[in-house]
């Protein structure tokens, strides 16, 4: 047979073709007159009285207009002024305003993801502008070209196929589970067990995956606290994983799909609460947009979290913690998604305070807290791994380096990363680990 | 170059002048006012229109919020703990600002009773306080644009409209300084003035050149003001409220 003699067959096309990029973004941009309001009003209020950069880690790391906040936000901000108000309108440029380049999105990306969505410019703002607000903006239309980085693109991806963004399957985790059972029997001789799957418990612990296959002991910590406790609990073996991808990619509808998983598996067990675990993001997601924004109307269950939870165990007297048996200098880290999203800043304090002999905490802390530098899924991305460590993440290395502590204790998955790293790449001999971590080796069994 | 033989042509300074007047003084300001009202409406009633999610919160005790909007209106405390030396002088600015507009009520009518009763005599408050505020706030102004020009990260994200709402502002001071320093205006006359568009009358604008230039530019900041970032006076109270709740 002769090749040449076969009629042609074109390739198919597999890729949607990518949408218009100009139209695409102004289209968007138009849409900030319906708001949300935060958003509206930042884009016609602020004085330019850059405070925000002063209180902004990835400015403090390296003092560049592009690093900025109020720079990045204009990127969004000048084009909004010039299609939507009058002052941008009759006078462009003098106002603030400008129009479109074609090909500027490229800039876009990488500005956009510079920025750790830590909100800590919105706590010092006298208006209140969340900057972060305006990144996801931003990323949202990043995302709907197609142009988010690769990386945290797999992982939306992994975690809608799998519902996990490990990408681990039933199995994995069963024997993830199995073995963390056996390490707690043996490293403490008593059988604590973690229920796996359970109908009508009382508590679903919802971790991130990271909690169970990475760092596993404040899940092991979680598990003490039950055994003590007494009280039904489970773990699910499909939803074992509340990190959220769509809330850093912009992606509003990989959010929600992520987050109905999580619902139906909540309304399947028919669980009377869901425990959110060590990770902030999960929680606000859980807490304040699928509970208090009513995603799914009124839920017949509560959404709490374990940080408040075992808080009010240890005031209550019902666990004990022997903080002599964590003698070392521990200080504790805000992630941004609990301290400045959520208010929970005094809970894991008192965790710690009575977990350990020496708790040192950091200047500033709590709501005031600095970035560890890999918010906003940062953390993830491994090709700005240097600016994670010099630029983002330079005052966070800082405020531990001040505090002498050798452990630091952090309720997020992503925090511990970039900390780890950041230790590791300014040779500090610092460990990272959760605040259950220190619960796991301090409760009287 | 000399005068032409027989002297300057007659030119009638005071047509012109009350021309202007009577652009400035009678036609402007019904128009300002409604379109300031009209604008300022439209602003508010679209931010109040547009949703709240709670991505957007910043969660507070049951309460907060109201309080949250109050403190920060009147001190500020956020900047505060960012930025001292920009909180003293914009609050110091704000704060003068505050004065300057109740003492510009005194400038549109005359309350004899209310200063009997709280036993003050107008006019030294008036040249008291109002003098010291209208020198103050000018400090402020002044302080407030060197800043924008010295500081790198405040000059980097700065737009020609940010220098021109504080050298509006500055001219508007400096108008209304000239007026209590240099040539005083007849507060007679501007509370006829005033009052007679309330009665819907033909209004006689007071003949002082800094009135007239100060009531112009005033004028002018009204006009701009629902357009441009000074509508974070009203502004501040969407902002907080939307993102500081229980």
């Amino acid at each position: 047979m002769d090749a040449m003699s076969q009629p042609r067959i074109e390739p198919e096309i597999t890729q949607p073709p990518r949408p218009p990029e100009r139209d695409t973004v102004l289209k968007a941009v138009d849409a900030i007159e319906n708001g949300p309001a935060a958003l509206l009003a930042s884009m016609e209020i602020c004085a330019k009285c850059g405070t925000c950069a002063e209180q902004c880690p990835i400015y403090y790391g390296a003092p560049d207009k592009t690093h900025n906040p109020a720079w990045r936000s204009d990127l969004i901000r000048s084009l909004y002024k010039r299609r939507k108000t009058l002052g941008g309108k009759l006078f462009g440029g003098l106002a603030g305003a400008r129009d479109y380049s074609d090909g500027e999105i490229q800039e876009w990306v990488q500005r956009l993801y510079e920025c750790t969505a830590c909100r800590r410019c919105a706590t010092f703002c006298p208006f209140g502008i969340d900057n972060s607000v305006i990144t996801r903006k931003g990323r949202a239309i990043v995302n709907s070209l197609g142009l988010t980085p690769k990386r945290l693109l797999e992982v939306v991806n992994v975690s809608l196929a799998t519902g996990n963004t490990d990408g681990c399957g039933r199995e994995g985790f069963l024997d993830a589970v199995a073995f963390l059972e056996e390490e707690i029997e043996e490293e403490c001789g008593v059988a604590v067990r973690i229920p796996v799957d359970v109908e009508g418990a009382d508590y679903l612990y919802v971790p991130p995956s990271g909690d169970v296959l990475v760092n596993p002991e404040a899940t092991m910590g979680v598990a003490k606290v039950f055994h003590k406790l007494g009280v039904s609990w489970t773990m699910s073996s499909r939803c074992f994983d509340g990190a959220n991808y769509g809330l850093f990619t912009g992606d509003d509808v990989a959010m929600k799909a992520e987050n109905r998983r999580y619902y139906e598996e909540i309304m399947r067990l028919g669980v009377k609460n869901l425990l959110c675990g060590e990770c902030g993001h999960a929680y606000r997601v859980f807490k304040f947009m699928m509970e208090k924004g009513k995603w799914w109307g009124e839920l017949p269950f509560n959404v709490t979290n374990v940080l408040p939870f075992t808080a009010k165990l240890i005031a209550d007297g019902r666990i004990t913690l022997d903080r002599s048996r964590n003698p070392e200098p521990v200080t504790y880290h805000d992630p941004c998604n609990f301290g400045r999203s959520c208010n929970i800043v005094d809970e894991p304090r008192r965790i710690l305070r009575a977990a350990c002999s020496d708790f040192r905490d950091m200047t500033p802390s709590g709501t005031q807290n600095w970035c560890c530098g890999g918010g906003g899924g940062l953390a993830a991305m491994d090709h700005i791994r240097e600016f994670r460590m010099t630029v983002s993440g330079k005052k966070k290395m800082e405020q531990i380096r001040d505090t002498g502590a050798v452990f630091v204790a952090t309720a997020c998955a992503n925090c511990k990363r970039q900390i780890t790293q950041l230790m590791e790449y300014h040779q500090m001999d610092v460990r990272v680990g959760g605040v259950h971590d220190l619960v796991y080796t301090s409760i009287v069994m | 170059m000399a005068d032409p033989p027989g002297g300057r042509p007659p030119t009638d300074r005071r047509c012109t002048v009350s021309a202007l007047a009577i652009i400035v003084g009678v036609i402007l300001p019904p128009v300002t006012f409604v379109l300031f009202v009209a604008a300022m409406l439209n602003r508010i009633l679209t931010w109040r229109r547009a949703p709240k999610p709670g991505m957007t919160l910043f969660p507070t005790s049951p309460g907060g919020t109201v309080a949250g909007v109050v403190k920060e209106t009147l001190f500020f405390p956020s900047l505060f703990r960012g930025d001292r030396f920009l909180w003293a002088m914009s609050w110091l600015f704000h704060a003068m600002l505050t004065l300057i507009f109740i003492g510009h009520l005194r400038v549109v009518a005359d309350i004899p009773a209310l200063w009997a009763t709280l036993h003050i005599d107008p006019d030294v408050m008036s040249g008291v306080v109002g003098g010291a505020a209208g020198v103050t706030i000018l400090v402020m102004i002044v302080l407030l644009i060197g800043r924008r020009f010295a500081v790198e990260r405040v000059r980097e994200i700065s737009a020609p409209a940010d220098y021109f709402a504080l050298f509006l502002l500055m001219a508007i001071v400096l108008t209304g300084n000239a007026m209590r320093f240099l040539g005083p205006v007849d507060l007679a006359a501007t509370h006829r003035y005033f009052a007679s568009f309330a009665t819907l009358q033909w209004p006689v604008v007071p003949e002082n050149s800094w009135f007239l230039a100060h009531l112009f530019l005033g004028q002018m900041l009204l006009l701009y003001m629902p357009f441009s970032k000074i509508m974070h006076f009203g502004g501040v109270f969407f902002t907080q409220a939307a993102i500081k709740r229980s």
